[in-house]
């Protein structure tokens, strides 16, 4: 079925969905695209296999991105639904927030027994934020343990939502499916914005593909745009040929013009992902616009790392990699460094702490690479008696305290959102992390709106698993930087055997020096094992130490018995445990593995 | 060729919740009536590959092999000795449980040419016997050891576990004071190790096992060791300890890496350099052997270099460590020269000793065993 017909702008809905992780949204999305017709049951499977393929070869993500789907409603009217994929994990507030921006409406899937969760209101926020319509669905009704009278009652309880828009639906057994579509159609706006004005385009995405360049993907707001035509974007003046565009199907279908409220991509030669900014606005070059969408913040990193390949020799693995996941990902920064003590790395830069922890994993997972991550960071801005401004996102390149007149770390706004019963324990925490309060409001009589100041260095290690922990999960954060402010801190430095390890030096403040100083000694205390030798592990502040701990030497390390048939899987176990070992990182005569440098990060 | 001969014996009363040896609690007379037919058959298929290698000891493993009465003791191994060449002083051991033990099994164990008695004591502390799961308290195993004696045996084992949960060295030493005052003839000396699949792995897995430190297993073997030598045992592999001319023959062949036969359900063997294993699950074992194959699971044509890294790990395991001269014999090669890194490292660290025909362990090499092997492997 390849219908590619014009449609007026009143029979358009872009829309989203939105939901805590595994209330269901991609069945949710499966059955919409089955219902109508996008993809047919025998289709789904061949499908899957297609986009594996396509991933492999040509390394975009399809998988639902942005999917049109034709609807034929009950009005008798054919509609353009545009799916647009929240990417990511649904923490990911500035990823889901740019797909928002383009679409006019959202499903809010809850689970009809988990309930409303902390990223439930989280998602409500974020999409009243966006001015979206909210259709709220409670998925899962056929389980045994739904209850989805209370589930709705906690909706209207969180959120303006009224009883009688929430549908029921399990999208396992197919049920509320149709509910779904007609609600889309009825109650989702139509995309504001003509056809006939200039040309602006939203970029909410873009993917690199080694064969076609970049791909954006758009929300046209106003005007058409054509192949042939020539484009640039509002903050860049570089113009640019348009040589394709298209809509998903979910496979990408190239067409002759995308309109005034439709969705699809756009390929015009840009030859670098850095070029297409997403939340920039595309224009026509010969008619431009002079007023941008609202887009969003130019993304810059807040959180800092060093990445080391445990095995040097995979360094070139390491940046290929990161490179490649650069193309897909303009928030990822990185650049070379060496460490004495892990040899060639990179020192990377993320939008937050969940960010850095995916790109880790992804590092791990599908680039088979075993890496060792340093403690994150911030950037502090020092100025030295020099008069020399310099900004540090590495504590190992932090200048000696006497060059130093004055050192700044960034400030974040943080806004919780929790119940009321947890605002003790939320108190206790933001004061111990160095943080004031600025302002508390009642969302509802249970839940509450909390808003503080804090150093961002403070919320990067654990903040979040803390809140989760003082709320059993309801309480959600989030937060925005807000400048820097002066600030005492010292750089703590990690002596190993009296040798320094530089990738365990970190930069705190200088009341805290002492005791995180003690915790990280204890805790390497416990992680690296004992060596043939005892080992002086020591916390310093400019050559003072502040913390001693001793490791103390191997005493045994003999497995009781071995008889006849024990030789040979006791000599494949010692290969194995060998083989660990390699994977160790050696400095001088100590062996300190991978967990060492995660494991100080899981510091109280 | 010289052999040695373990026959595996799968079955016991219970099963306890350390043990990850191929072992099953019996549940019908009837399972022990249908393996025996299935070892003779085993013992025939390998009485004419190897009739003309002599069997220098014999060793009757499990499992608890007095599960089973006198008489098919006695039956199985008159059918070896029908079926192989057995030299006339071969050490042959049966190992037992104290509490499967009366004065009558004891006196046919004799009559069926049995010179060696291993008892599972494991502790003689009530308290952990139980923990353990063990199916006999201390005075049964004072009981079983004496039977024993006066039945005529005059070369006993006692196995003694050590590193339990809640053990203290105090625990120990009392444990190994009641064993030595029996004046067993030999000792083996084992650390508690968690094998996954086992209660035990399961519970630690859970915490709810409190186990001794690195530092405090180190109290307690430190203080074994001395306290075994000073009673006139020698210290002669990292586990076992014996008097004088009564170390294990049997073992003793494991741990030179020289050539075995295992005969039953799990049983592994080592000839011309193949090391394999039989299928552990009993009824398997036997549907093999009973339908006309040999029951083998799997194994490995061991390498040359394989072979040479096993028999330092194995030697070195022992208190007479391994001579240069037999090592160039068998494998002609000079192990100085094919291990010169490992073994310069191992001596400057203070874990090996060598001299002009041997290397062996230090005292703290002893300690420090896997630390060793792992220079050697791979």
């Amino acid at each position: 079925m390849l219908k590619d017909y014009h449609c007026n702008i009143e029979n358009i809905r872009n829309f989203s969905i939105i939901a805590h992780i595994d209330h269901g949204k991609s069945t949710i999305a499966d059955r919409l695209l089955e219902f109508t017709g996008t993809i047919s049951e025998r289709e789904k499977r061949e499908q899957i296999l297609d986009d594996m393929d396509l991933e492999r070869e040509k390394g975009i993500t399809i998988k639902s991105k942005a999917v049109r789907l034709y609807y034929h409603s009950k009005d008798g009217k054919e509609y353009i639904l545009n799916l647009i994929d929240t990417p990511g994990h649904v923490d990911f507030s500035y990823e889901v927030s740019r797909s928002l921006a383009a679409c006019e409406g959202a499903l809010l899937i809850v689970d009809a027994s988990q309930g409303v969760q902390a990223q439930t209101i989280a998602n409500i926020n974020l999409a009243i934020k966006s001015n979206l319509k909210i259709i709220p669905i409670i998925n899962k009704i056929d389980l045994i343990s739904a209850n989805p009278d209370r589930v709705a009652k906690e909706l209207q309880n969180i959120s303006e939502i009224k009883g009688e828009e929430i549908i029921l639906a399990s999208a396992k057994e197919g049920i509320g499916t149709s509910d779904i579509l007609e609600a889309i159609v009825n109650k989702i706006p139509q995309p504001k914005g003509s056809s006939s004005f200039p040309l602006r385009a939203l970029i909410f995405d873009s993917v690199y593909n080694p064969y076609k360049g970049t791909i954006v993907y758009v929300k046209v707001v106003d005007g058409i745009i054509k192949p042939g035509m020539f484009i640039q974007t509002m903050s860049n003046n570089i113009k640019y040929e348009v040589m394709e565009i298209g809509i998903f199907r979910p496979k990408m279908q190239p067409i002759k013009e995308l309109n005034a409220g439709e969705v699809g991509y756009i390929i015009a030669g840009f030859k670098n992902i850095k070029d297409t900014h997403v939340g920039d606005t595309i224009i026509d070059a010969s008619n431009p616009s002079r007023v941008g969408l609202p887009g969003y913040k130019k993304v810059t990193p807040l959180v800092f790392c060093s990445i080391y390949p445990i095995d040097n020799k995979e360094y070139e693995n390491l940046k290929d990699a990161l490179d490649k996941l650069k193309l897909n990902d303009s928030s990822l920064f990185s650049e070379a460094e060496t460490s004495e003590a892990l040899g060639f790395g990179f020192r990377c830069g993320f939008l937050g702490l969940l960010h850095m922890e995916i790109i880790q994993e992804r590092l791990e997972r599908e680039y088979d690479l075993g890496l060792i991550a340093t403690t994150p960071s911030v950037m502090y801005q020092v100025t030295k008696k020099d008069g020399e401004a310099i900004k540090i996102s590495n504590p190992v390149s932090f200048p000696p305290k006497n060059e130093i007149t004055k050192i700044e770390e960034p400030y974040v706004k943080v806004n919780i959102i929790t119940p009321s019963k947890c605002i003790g324990g939320i108190m206790d925490l933001v004061k111990e992390r160095r943080g004031s309060f600025k302002n508390m409001e009642y969302i509802d009589e249970k839940i509450l709106r909390l808003d503080y100041e804090l150093p961002l260095n403070e919320i990067i290690l654990d903040f979040n698993d803390k809140l989760k922990s003082i709320s059993s999960g309801y309480a959600s954060l989030d937060y925005e930087l807000i400048g820097y402010q002066p600030s005492e801190l010292a750089k703590v430095d990690i002596l190993v055997n009296h040798q320094l390890v530089d990738a365990l030096s970190f930069v705190v403040h200088k009341d805290k020096a002492y005791t995180r100083a003690r915790k990280i000694v204890e805790k390497l205390k416990e992680v690296i094992p004992r060596q043939m030798y005892e080992v002086p592990l020591q916390a310093t502040i400019e050559g003072t130490i502040i913390a001693r701990e001793t490791i103390k030497a191997l005493k045994k390390d003999v497995t009781a018995k071995c008889y006849g048939g024990d030789i040979t899987r006791k000599r494949k176990l010692l290969e194995k445990q060998k083989a660990g070992k390699k994977r160790m990182k050696k400095f001088g005569k100590v062996e300190i593995p991978q967990e060492a440098f995660l494991g100080i990060l899981k510091i109280d | 060729m010289k052999l040695g001969l373990y026959l595996h014996f799968p079955y016991c009363v219970a099963k306890c919740p350390y043990c990850d040896f191929n072992s099953y609690q019996l549940k019908e007379d009837n399972q022990i009536s249908s393996y025996i037919p299935a070892l003779y058959q085993e013992i025939t298929a390998y009485s004419k590959k190897l009739k003309k290698s002599n069997v220098k000891a014999i060793y009757l493993g499990g499992g608890t092999p007095t599960i089973l009465s006198g008489a098919q003791i006695c039956n199985i191994l008159e059918f070896c000795k029908d079926k192989f060449t057995i030299d006339k002083n071969a050490e042959i051991t049966i190992e037992a449980n104290p509490g499967t033990l009366d004065g009558e099994k004891i006196k046919l164990l004799i009559e069926s040419g049995i010179n060696r008695l291993s008892l599972g004591a494991q502790s003689f502390n009530n308290l952990f016997l139980k923990k353990l799961g063990r199916i006999h308290d201390t005075q049964e195993i004072i009981d079983s050891y004496y039977l024993a004696r006066e039945a005529g045996f005059n070369n006993i084992n006692i196995d003694i576990m050590f590193a339990l949960p809640e053990q203290t060295t105090e625990d120990l030493q009392a444990t190994l004071k009641k064993a030595v005052s029996l004046k067993p003839d030999h000792l083996s000396l084992y650390n508690l190790t968690l094998k996954p699949g086992t209660e035990y792995y399961k519970e630690d897995k859970r915490g709810k096992l409190k186990l001794p430190t690195e530092d405090e297993e180190f109290d307690m073997y430190n203080w074994a060791i001395n306290y075994l030598e000073e009673n006139g045992f020698e210290h002669y592999e990292i586990a076992n300890f014996a008097r004088p001319h009564k170390r294990s023959e049997h073992n003793l062949i494991y741990w030179q890496n020289k050539p075995y036969l295992g005969i039953g359900a799990g049983a592994f063997s080592f000839i011309r350099g193949y090391r394999y294993m039989n299928y552990e699950n009993p009824a398997r074992y036997i549907k093999e052997i009973m339908g006309g194959k040999l029951p083998i699971d799997n194994g490995e044509k061991l390498s040359l270099r394989k072979r040479m890294i096993e028999t330092i790990i194995l030697g070195l395991r022992t208190n007479d460590g391994i001579s240069c001269k037999e090592f160039a014999k068998r494998f002609k090669v000079d192990i100085y020269n094919t291990f010169y890194k490992q073994i310069k490292k191992l001596v400057n660290t203070g874990l090996l000793q060598k001299d002009d025909c041997k290397i062996k362990l230090t005292r703290r090499g002893i300690f420090l065993a896997d630390t060793v092997f792992r220079e050697f492997v791979d």
